[in-house]
C-alpha cells in the first residue's frame, strides 16, 4: 500500500489542474471537483491511517532514487493523523463554502493547491522538500487571505505574506546551516549526520535556531504572530476555519519532525538551551495570547488570539519531550483543529444569520441563532477543557507529561490556561444565554454573496448548520475515542523520541 | 428503699402531661408528682447508683445518692410543690408551671448526677429552661431574659470547659464518690476549677457576675419568681462544692464574705420588693458560698444547711411578696404601706420569714448562718483583719446579718406597718393561705428544733468526731449575737431611713456593662460591616482597573506614559522586525 502515499499529494494537484481547466469552460464547477478530489483524498488519508497506526511506517522514495539522495515519503502514525486531519478538515469546511462561499473556481483552485501543500507537510521525509510544501501552503494561504472582499483582506494578506516569507526565510537559511553541516537533505539521515558533526558546532545550533524560529513565525507564537490576528480577522469565514484549523496545525506538526525526528532528543539533551527557547516560547505565547484574547471586542480576532495560546501549549509539549506530552501534542492538535474551525464556522453562521461579530452584539444570541450559538457554546466548553471534550484529553496528556517531566513551571501555566481559556469564552457565553438582546435588527445582508444569482436563497444552507453541529459533536465525541488513539500512537511516539 | 427511676423523671413527666390535663386537674397531678419526690428521695439508700447509662457515648451515673444530693432532693421537690400549689392559687397558666416544672426537673436531675457529664447536662437545661419560664410572662423580661440566657451561656460555656479540662486530665466523667471514679475529687488540674469557679459563679452570683439576678428575677409572673429563685442560685452552691469538695478555697471563702455584704447593702436601696429579695439572693448565698469555701466539715455541713433553709424562707418571702403585687398590683414600696391591717396572714408570714433570713434565735436562719459563722471562726484563717474575738470573714458575714436586718427592717416598715394603704385589700386566698403557712411552719419548726435539721445534712455537726468544733444552737452568746444584730440593724435603719428615703436607683454593675457589651457589639458589627464595605470598594476598584487596561491595553498604557493612547498593535514591518529580532536573538544565543 506504500504506492498510496504519493497520491496524498498528487491527488489535490491533479484536482486543482482539473478545476481551473474546467472552469474555463463551465463555471461553477470549482466546488464539485474540489469535493470529488477531497473524498477520494480522505479514503486515501484514511486508508494509510489504518494501515500505520499500529504498526510500521510506511517509506516511498519519489522518482526512482534511492535514499537520501532522492526525496523520501514517511508515512507514520502521527503524519497519517495529521493527513487524515487535513483532508477531513478540507471537506468539511467545503461543505461549509457551497453557500457561504468565496465561489470563485479560482478559490477551489488555490484551495486544493493548499491542501496538496499542507498534505505535503505531513509526510514529507525530506527537509528541503518540506520548505517546498510549506511555501506552497504558505503562498496559497496568503492568496486564500486576500480572497475576502475590501481592504481589510488585501492588507491582512500582504501583512501575511510579508511576515510569512521572512520566516519561510529563516526556515530555509536554517536547512542551509544544516546541509553545509552534514551534506544531506533527509530527515532520517540528518539525524545521523547531525550527531555525527557533534551537537555543540556553531552549524547545528544555528541551524537548529533558524527552524524552530521560522516554524515559530507559521505557528504564530507570541511574538511572532502578528499576522495571525489580522489574516483570520481579514479572510472570509470559511478561509478563517481551513487556516485557523490546519496551517497553524502543520507547522506545529513540522515543528514536532524537525526537533524530534531531525535533531532528536540527545540533542535536546546536550542543548539545555533549545528546550529553554521551546518552554519560554510556550509561556509567553500561553499568557499573553490568552490575555489578549481576553481583550478583544472581535469574535474572530479573539479566536485567533485564542490560537496563539492554544499552540502555546503544543510548544510546551514538545518543551517537555516524552511520551505522554508528546502524545497530548498530537491529539491536542488534532482536538485543536476540530475545535477552532467549528469555532470560526460557527461565528461566521452567525454573522450571516444575524449580524453579530463582536462580543457585545453577542448577548441574547441564544433567542436569534440557537443552532449557532449552541454549538459555539459546546466547541467553547470544550475548548476550556471540560471533561469529556476532546480539548481536555490534549491538555490533560499534556499536563500529565509535564508532570513527570517535572517541569512545574511549565504544569502551573498549563493549569492556569485553562483558567485564561475560561476568561476570554465565559464572557462570550454568559453573553449568549444570560443576557437580552440590546438590538433588535434581524438579518444582516450576506457579505460574501456573489449575487450572480437573483433568486433569493436562504442566508444559510443546511450544510453550513450541520458542518457547524458536526464540528461540535466530533469535539465531544473525539473525546471519547481519544484515549484509545493516544494508546495506538504511542510507538510512534516512541519511535520518534528513539 | 432500692432506686427505681431518677428523681426528675416524675416532674418532667408531670411537665409534660400538665398542659393537657387542664388547669386544675394539671396542677393537681403536678403537684403530686413532684411531691411524691419527697419521700421517695428521703428513703431511696445513699450510695444507690445506676451505672448503665451512657450520656452520649460517655461512662455516666444519672442517678446518685450521697448526703449531699440527698438534701438538695429533698428541698427542691418539696419547694416545688409548694410553687405548683402557689401558681395554681396564683392563676399562673398550665404552660408556665409545665416550664416551671421542666426547670425543677432539670435542676433535680443536676444534683442526682453522678458524674460532671450529668451535671453539665442539666445545668445548661436548667439555664434553658429557666430562660424559656422568664421568657413566657413577656414584655420587659423577654429582654431581660436575653441578658440571663447570655449570662448563663457563658456561665455554662466556661463550666463546660472545665469539664472537658478534667475529662481530658483524667480520662473519666465520675465523680471520686461515685464506684470507679477518679481517686481525688474535684476538678483536676490547675486549670479547670479556675474555669468552673468563674462558671459556677454566675450561677451563685458573684459580685460582678451576679446583675442577672436582681435584673431578671423581679420581672417575669410572681409563681415563676418563687421559682426561680430556688434553683439556679442553689444548684450553684452545690456545684461549687463539687469543684471544691475537701478543702474548699479561701478566695472563694471570701468571694462569699464580700456577697453577704454587698448583696444586703444594695437590698437596702432597693424599693422594687422582688428585686430586693434578689439582692437578698445574692447575700444568702455569699453565706452558702463562704460555707463551701471555707471547706471544713462544719462550714459544709453549714452550707448546706443555710441552702435549705434558704430555700424555706426565701420562697416564702417571695411568695408574701407575689401574694402583696397579686392583691395590689404595685411592685415598689414606695407605692405600698399599712397592709398588715388589711393583709394580716401575709404580714405575719413575712415575719416570719424575715425573721428568719436575717438571723434571729428561734427561727431557721439563725440555726444555719450561726454554723457557717461558727466554722468561719473555728475553722477558717484569721484574715487580714481581726477585732477583738472576730475575724475577716466573720465579720464580713455578720456585716451582712446587720445589713439583712436593716433591709427587711425596711421592707417590713414600708410594706406593712408604715402608713394607711388607701382602698381595699384582700389578704391572701386560700391556697396562697396553704403554700405561707406549710413554709413558715417549716421555718420555725427547723428553728426551734435544730435536731431535726442536723439530722439531715451531710456531717452531724453535734459530733466532735466529724467536725472540729462541735456545734451548739443556742448558747447565750449565739442568742447574744442574733439579738445584737437585729438591735444594730434597727439602729442602722432608724439612722439611714432618711437618707434612703431620698436615694434614688443606685446602679448595679449591670448599668457599666450592658451598655458596653451593647455598644461594643454595635461596633463590631459596624466594624466588620464596614471592613467588608472597605474591602469590596478596593477589589471592585482593583477589579475595574484591571478590566479596563485588558479590554483597552492601549489606553491603560497610554495614562502611564500620559499620552492620550499608545499604539500596541504591530503593523507589517515592526511584525517583521519583531521576527529578525527573535531569530537574531535566538542563534546568537544558540551560537554563542
Amino acid at each position: 500500500m506504500s504506492d498510496l502515499a504519493p497520491l496524498l499529494v498528487a491527488l489535490p494537484v491533479f484536482g486543482s489542474v482539473v478545476a481551473l481547466l474546467a472552469g474555463l469552460a463551465r463555471d461553477r464547477v470549482g466546488w464539485a471537483v474540489a469535493v470529488l478530489t477531497l473524498v477520494v483524498q480522505t479514503a486515501v488519508a484514511g486508508t494509510l491511517m489504518a494501515d500505520v497506526l499500529g504498526s510500521e511506517a510506511i517509506r516511498y522514495v519519489v522518482g526512482g532514487f534511492t535514499v537520501p539522495i532522492g526525496i523520501e515519503l514517511v508515512v507514520d502514525g502521527l503524519s497519517a493523523t495529521i493527513a487524515l486531519l487535513v483532508a477531513v478538515v478540507s471537506l468539511g469546511v467545503l461543505a461549509y463554502a457551497r453557500r457561504a462561499g468565496p465561489r470563485s473556481n479560482a478559490f477551489y483552485v488555490i484551495y486544493l493547491l493548499l491542501v496538496a501543500g499542507l498534505s505535503g507537510m505531513s509526510i514529507t521525509g525530506d527537509i528541503f522538500n518540506m520548505y517546498v510544501f510549506l511555501e506552497i501552503t504558505g503562498l496559497t494561504a496568503y492568496a486564500l487571505v486576500a480572497s475576502g472582499d475590501g481592504g481589510r483582506s488585501a492588507i491582512a494578506g500582504l501583512k501575511y505574506l510579508l511576515v510569512g516569507t521572512v520566516g519561510a526565510s529563516l526556515f530555509l537559511l536554517g536547512i542551509g546551516f544544516a546541509y553545509i553541516a552534514t551534506g544531506t537533505l533527509n530527515m532520517g539521515d540528518l539525524a545521523t549526520q547531525l550527531a555525527e558533526v557533534g551537537y555543540g558546532s556553531p552549524l547545528v545550533l544555528a541551524a537548529f535556531g533558524l527552524l524552530v524560529v521560522g516554524l515559530f513565525v507559521k505557528i504564530a507564537v507570541f511574538p511572532l504572530h502578528t499576522w495571525q490576528p489580522a489574516a483570520y480577522a481579514g479572510a472570509p469565514d470559511s478561509v478563517s476555519a481551513f487556516i485557523s484549523a490546519l496551517v497553524s496545525t502543520v507547522a506545529a506538526y513540522a515543528l514536532i519532525r524537525i526537533v524530534f525526528t531531525v535533531f532528536g532528543t540527545e540533542f535536546l539533551a546536550a542543548t539545555p538551551l533549545a528546550s529553554t527557547v521551546l518552554a519560554a516560547g510556550a509561556v509567553v505565547s500561553i499568557v499573553v495570547g490568552s490575555l489578549l484574547a481576553v481583550s478583544q471586542s472581535e469574535l474572530k480576532r479573539m479566536l485567533a488570539y485564542s490560537s496563539v495560546s492554544q499552540f502555546g501549549l503544543i510548544v510546551g509539549a514538545v518543551a517537555v519531550g516524552n511520551v505522554v506530552a508528546l502524545t497530548g501534542a498530537a491529539i491536542h492538535l488534532v482536538g485543536h483543529a476540530i475545535m477552532k474551525g467549528g469555532l470560526f464556522l460557527a461565528v461566521g453562521l452567525v454573522n450571516d444569520v444575524t449580524g453579530a461579530r463582536t462580543v457585545d452584539e453577542y448577548a441574547g444570541l441564544a433567542k436569534r441563532s440557537p443552532v449557532g450559538a449552541a454549538a459555539f457554546s459546546v466547541l467553547a466548553v470544550a475548548m476550556v477543557g471540560v471533561p469529556p471534550a476532546v480539548g481536555f484529553v490534549g491538555k490533560w496528556y499534556i499536563a500529565l507529561g509535564a508532570v513527570e517531566a517535572g517541569a512545574w513551571p511549565l504544569v502551573v501555566v498549563i493549569f492556569a490556561s485553562t483558567l485564561l481559556t475560561l476568561a476570554y469564552f465565559a464572557r462570550v457565553v454568559e453573553r449568549i444565554y444570560f443576557r437580552d438582546s440590546t438590538e433588535t435588527s434581524g438579518l444582516a445582508p450576506t457579505a460574501t454573496d456573489g449575487g450572480e444569482d437573483d433568486a433569493p436563497e436562504p442566508v444559510v444552507s443546511v450544510g453550513m448548520r450541520a458542518t457547524v453541529v458536526a464540528a461540535a459533536v466530533v469535539a465531544v465525541a473525539l473525546g471519547a475515542v481519544a484515549a484509545g488513539y493516544g494508546d495506538l500512537l504511542e510507538p510512534t511516539i516512541e519511535g520518534l523520541l528513539s | 428503699m432500692e432506686p427505681i427511676v431518677p428523681p426528675f423523671v416524675p416532674v418532667i413527666l408531670a411537665a409534660l402531661l400538665l398542659p393537657l390535663l387542664g388547669q386544675k386537674f394539671g396542677h393537681a397531678v403536678a403537684g403530686v408528682a413532684t411531691f411524691a419526690v419527697v419521700p421517695y428521695v428521703w428513703l431511696v439508700d445513699s450510695g444507690a447508683h445506676f451505672t448503665s447509662f451512657d450520656l452520649f457515648g460517655f461512662e455516666t451515673v444519672i442517678f446518685n445518692v450521697d448526703p449531699f444530693s440527698t438534701l438538695m432532693g429533698l428541698i427542691f421537690a418539696f419547694i416545688g410543690a409548694v410553687g405548683v400549689l402557689y401558681s395554681y392559687y396564683s392563676d399562673a397558666e398550665a404552660i408556665q408551671t409545665a416550664f416551671a416544672l421542666s426547670y425543677v426537673a432539670s435542676s433535680l436531675g443536676a444534683v442526682f448526677g453522678g458524674d460532671w457529664l450529668t451535671l453539665i447536662f442539666f445545668w445548661e437545661l436548667m439555664a434553658v429552661t429557666s430562660t424559656l419560664l422568664v421568657w413566657h410572662y413577656g414584655g420587659k423580661a423577654v429582654r431581660a431574659g436575653f441578658r440571663y440566657a447570655i449570662l448563663h451561656g457563658i456561665g455554662g460555656t466556661l463550666f463546660l470547659g472545665a469539664v472537658i479540662w478534667h475529662f481530658a486530665e483524667t480520662g473519666s466523667f465520675l465523680f471520686a464518690s461515685v464506684p470507679g471514679g477518679p481517686e481525688t475529687a474535684g476538678l483536676a488540674g490547675p486549670v479547670a476549677p479556675v474555669l468552673a469557679a468563674l462558671g459556677v459563679g454566675v450561677n451563685v452570683g458573684f459580685i460582678g457576675l451576679h446583675a442577672w439576678l436582681p435584673d431578671t428575677y423581679p420581672r417575669p409572673h410572681i409563681a415563676a419568681s418563687v421559682f426561680l429563685c430556688v434553683y439556679t442560685t442553689k444548684t450553684g452552691v452545690y456545684g461549687m462544692y463539687r469543684v471544691f469538695p475537701d478543702d474548699g478555697n479561701v478566695a472563694v471563702a471570701y468571694m462569699g464574705g464580700l456577697m453577704a455584704v454587698f448583696g444586703a447593702t444594695m437590698a437596702l436601696f432597693q424599693n422594687d420588693m422582688r428585686r430586693l429579695l434578689s439582692y437578698h439572693i445574692q447575700s444568702q448565698v455569699g453565706y452558702m458560698v463562704a460555707g463551701v469555701g471555707i471547706g471544713s466539715a462544719l462550714a459544709q455541713a453549714g452550707a448546706f444547711a443555710h441552702v435549705f433553709n434558704h430555700i424555706l424562707y426565701k420562697g416564702l418571702l417571695f411568695m408574701t411578696a407575689g401574694v402583696v403585687i397579686y392583691r395590689t398590683g404595685e411592685e415598689s414600696l414606695k407605692k405600698l404601706g399599712g397592709l398588715a391591717r388589711q393583709m394580716p396572714l401575709t404580714a405575719g408570714a413575712f415575719s416570719v420569714a424575715a425573721l428568719s433570713i436575717a438571723g434571729f434565735p428561734g427561727f431557721n436562719g439563725f440555726v444555719s448562718k450561726g454554723i457557717v459563722i461558727s466554722g468561719s471562726h473555728y475553722t477558717f484563717q484569721k484574715g487580714p483583719l481581726v477585732i477583738g474575738d472576730f475575724y475577716t470573714l466573720e465579720l464580713l458575714l455578720l456585716v451582712g446579718g446587720v445589713g439583712t436586718f436593716m433591709s427587711f427592717i425596711k421592707f417590713g416598715y414600708y410594706a406593712f406597718f408604715h402608713g394607711e394603704y388607701d382602698g381595699e385589700v384582700k389578704d391572701a386566698n386560700r391556697g396562697q393561705s396553704v403554700a405561707l403557712v406549710t413554709v413558715a411552719a417549716l421555718c420555725v419548726f427547723f428553728g426551734l428544733s435544730d435536731g431535726s435539721l442536723f439530722s439531715i445534712l451531710p456531717f452531724d455537726v453535734t459530733d466532735g468526731a466529724v467536725v472540729d468544733h462541735v456545734y451548739v444552737t443556742y448558747t447565750t452568746d449565739h442568742i447574744i449575737e442574733g439579738v445584737a444584730l437585729a438591735v444594730a440593724g434597727l439602729v442602722g435603719f432608724a439612722l439611714v431611713k432618711k437618707p434612703l428615703s431620698k436615694l434614688g436607683r443606685v446602679p448595679d454593675v449591670d448599668k457599666l456593662y450592658n451598655p458596653l457589651s451593647f455598644y461594643g457589639t454595635r461596633a463590631l458589627v459596624v466594624g466588620v460591616t464596614e471592613l467588608y464595605a472597605a474591602t469590596d470598594r478596593a477589589v471592585v476598584r482593583v477589579a475595574g482597573g484591571v478590566q479596563r487596561a485588558v479590554a483597552a491595553p492601549d489606553r491603560a498604557v497610554g495614562r502611564a506614559v500620559g499620552r492620550d493612547r499608545v499604539p500596541l498593535a504591530a503593523g507589517i514591518s515592526s511584525g517583521i522586525v519583531l521576527v529578525v529580532l527573535v531569530a537574531a536573538v535566538v542563534v546568537l544565543a544558540a551560537v554563542l
